[in-house]
């Protein structure tokens, strides 16, 4: 494929975050003045390349706004984003540029994410044309290609997107993000808005990506048995802060922050058969404009006490992975009885 | 047996389009019974919500509904008029939807909404009235009815106006409940806690309750028996368990194997082939063929009828084994 964007690696992470918090300034009325609406909260986390992070949340979690820190759309209020081993918001120039590039999105939603007037051929040449010197004919060497390594034909080429399903305008849309060799690729609910069985041939299709350009994907989510499937690490999100972080395995088999655990329980499986009754998570999400004092999760948590309500845990290790909990040792003790 | 509460036998509905008439919804048999929890799933433009649509007699103006017998408690709702029709299924059949913000009017206070159902069907005093929608409210588990009764749909989150939704949809004890998508745009948490509330009010009321979804694993937790769809057919139908455990359409066998959660441990997932055809570029013969792994040339000849077996129905030539 085309020269990479940036120079071989001599950094062992493609991104680093250390402590990202975001917050937006929102307006409650007239004379009410304004509210910080802490959108995220101290996320810290490590990807290599070829590997796969899914962040998991319901609405509110923070999980969308990560996203668009990642991706340089929006800079953190605090903390540091590092990408190859650079600072792309400290980074100037062609520095900057060349960090922007190894960085790609992916929309949750094909039919608004691809202008309906312009051909397949010219989605996929834009990015060169504005980051590349590329003649006309390398242009569309290349749009051919990728064509083809989303699984697309080349007379795909001259069609418009209204011409194509969902799961196949989901190809374009990949392929689009692939254009400029991205070093890392940020997948906002990539699947959600497809059938199962295009969803499957999808999440096939990034997975064969991933391994063929070692990709870093981030992988935003809210349904856990694709994440189950896609990621290497997971990170449970809950009005910004996240609250369990670790090996996919790990919080799959044990989870040991109590949303985790009402999160896998609330899943609807087709195989129920051997698994827990599920425990029904009482209330609402709170807003997060005015999250609950302590522990966000305190108001709706069934392991809850005075404690929780006072003081907001930090994060720390139990059981191999990070768990911002109070209570984490005794419901991983309750768990093994 | 029980006496089928709703029966439906050979339904189709057109549509008329500006490409010609197309069939959305091809030949479906569907029986309800009382009390009984029954799970429509099919992918989109599979017909599953046409096919309610037509029952409810709520099909856009360019469709054509027509059909051997359409029947609920013993009234043929082909012979009545409009009128009477709504009566009835204002009253009896009652339907949710998906998308909980954009089913309610935005410019109505929800205890108005839900006044408004019960003085059409029921009637009685305001103050009576009130009162029943206080109590509704309370059934659906919304907190500090009284005041809810208020508030205008968008000072409510989406999980609560789904149970507002709910309240309006049993306000007159329906016999039969239509839930059209129900949970698909809620957070998981919330769509665990309206799922428990649809099937605690189903077995307290004793109601039909009619899941049409997406979601399998939906399905698989609440459903008695499962009707699949696929391109505006019915293609397989058995009770739940059974359908889970030993599929015999290769069509849902299929659609099960896709699923991220049956494939734990593998690499790469049993994705189907191709893409779910459109009304207009239906295949000859069955509907799946193109698709299918099993299909030979008898596949492509005529329309599989829906053959019975020992526990349900398989629109195929040669279903799976029952192993």
């Amino acid at each position: 494929m085309a020269a990479r964007a940036v120079s071989a690696p001599s950094h062992e992470f493609v991104v680093t975050a250390d402590r990202l918090t975001r917050n937006y300034s929102v307006r409650l009325g007239l004379f009410r003045g304004d509210a910080t609406l802490r959108a995220v909260d101290g996320v810290s986390f490590a990807l290599r390349a070829g590997r796969t992070l899914a962040v998991v949340g319901e609405s509110g979690s923070g999980k969308s706004t990560l996203a668009r820190v990642v991706t340089l759309i929006e800079p953190p209020t605090s903390g540091t984003l590092t990408l190859m081993g650079e600072n792309p918001f400290v980074a100037a120039g062609e520095a900057r540029r060349a960090l922007r590039r190894a960085v790609q999105m992916v929309f949750q939603d094909p039919y608004g994410s691809l202008n309906p007037r312009r051909k397949v051929g010219a989605i996929l040449e834009e990015p060169l044309i504005i980051n590349t010197g590329f003649s006309a004919a390398e242009r569309r060497e290349r749009a051919l290609a990728m064509l083809a390594a989303v699984g697309l034909r080349s007379e795909h080429y001259d069609r418009y997107p209204h011409m194509f399903s969902g799961g196949q305008r989901q190809r374009i849309a990949i392929g689009r993000a692939l254009m400029l060799n991205p070093r890392l690729v940020v997948a906002d609910e990539p699947v959600s808005a497809l059938d199962i069985s295009i969803q499957a041939q999808v999440l096939n299709l990034m997975m064969d990506l991933q391994e063929r350009f070692n990709l870093a994907y981030l992988f935003i989510s809210h349904d856990l048995s694709v994440v189950r499937h896609i990621a290497d690490e997971v990170m449970v999100m809950y009005l910004g802060r996240p609250v369990e972080h670790g090996d996919k395995q790990r919080v799959f088999a044990t989870p040991r922050h109590p949303y985790t655990m009402a999160l896998l329980a609330a899943t609807p499986q087709v195989d129920p058969e051997g698994r827990a009754k599920p425990q029904i998570l009482k209330g609402e999400l709170p807003s997060p404009l005015n999250p609950p004092p302590g522990c966000a999760f305190h108001s709706r948590c069934p392991y809850a006490d005075s404690r929780c309500a006072a003081e907001a845990p930090a994060a720390r290790t139990v059981d191999g992975r990070a768990v911002a909990c109070h209570h984490a040792e005794r419901i991983a003790a309750q768990a093994l009885v | 047996m029980k006496m089928a509460l709703l029966e439906v036998l050979n339904l189709s509905v057109e549509f008329a389009t500006n490409n010609g008439v197309v069939r959305a919804v091809e030949g479906v048999d569907l029986s309800i019974e009382e009390g009984e929890v029954v799970g429509i799933v099919g992918e989109s433009g599979s017909g599953k919500s046409v096919s309610s649509l037509a029952v409810m007699g709520l099909v856009a103006a360019n469709g054509r509904v027509s059909a051997d017998r359409l029947s609920f408690a013993g009234h043929d709702l082909l012979a009545l008029s409009h009128r009477e029709r709504r009566h009835i299924t204002g009253r009896d059949v009652a339907m949710i939807f998906q998308e909980p913000m954009t089913s309610l009017n935005p410019c109505f206070t929800v205890g108005f909404q839900i006044i408004e159902g019960l003085r059409t069907h029921l009637g009685g005093s305001r103050a009576e009235l009130r009162r029943r929608a206080v109590e509704l409210l309370d059934q659906v588990g919304i907190p500090d009815a009284e005041t809810r009764l208020s508030a205008f749909p968008h000072q409510l989150s989406g999980g609560m106006n789904q149970r507002v939704m709910i309240a309006m949809a049993i306000a007159c004890n329906p016999k039969l409940l239509i839930a059209d998508e129900p949970t698909t745009a809620l957070d998981v948490t919330i769509q665990r806690q309206i799922l428990e509330l649809l099937i605690d009010l189903q077995r307290r009321r004793g109601m039909a309750l009619v899941l049409i979804t997406h979601n399998m694993g939906v399905v698989a937790e609440t459903a008695h028996r499962v009707v699949v769809m696929y391109a505006g057919q019915v293609v397989e139908q058995r009770p739940a368990a059974e359908l889970f455990r030993r599929p015999r359409h290769p069509y849902t066998a299929a659609l099960l194997e896709a699923l991220p959660e049956r494939s734990i441990g593998r690499r790469r997932l049993a994705a189907i082939p191709g893409v779910v055809p459109g009304l207009d570029d239906r295949p000859d013969g069955c509907l799946f063929h193109p698709r299918c792994a099993y299909a030979v040339d008898a596949c492509r000849g005529d329309r599989p009828p829906l053959v019975r077996d020992a526990t349900g129905y398989t629109r195929c030539i040669s279903p799976l084994e029952a192993t």
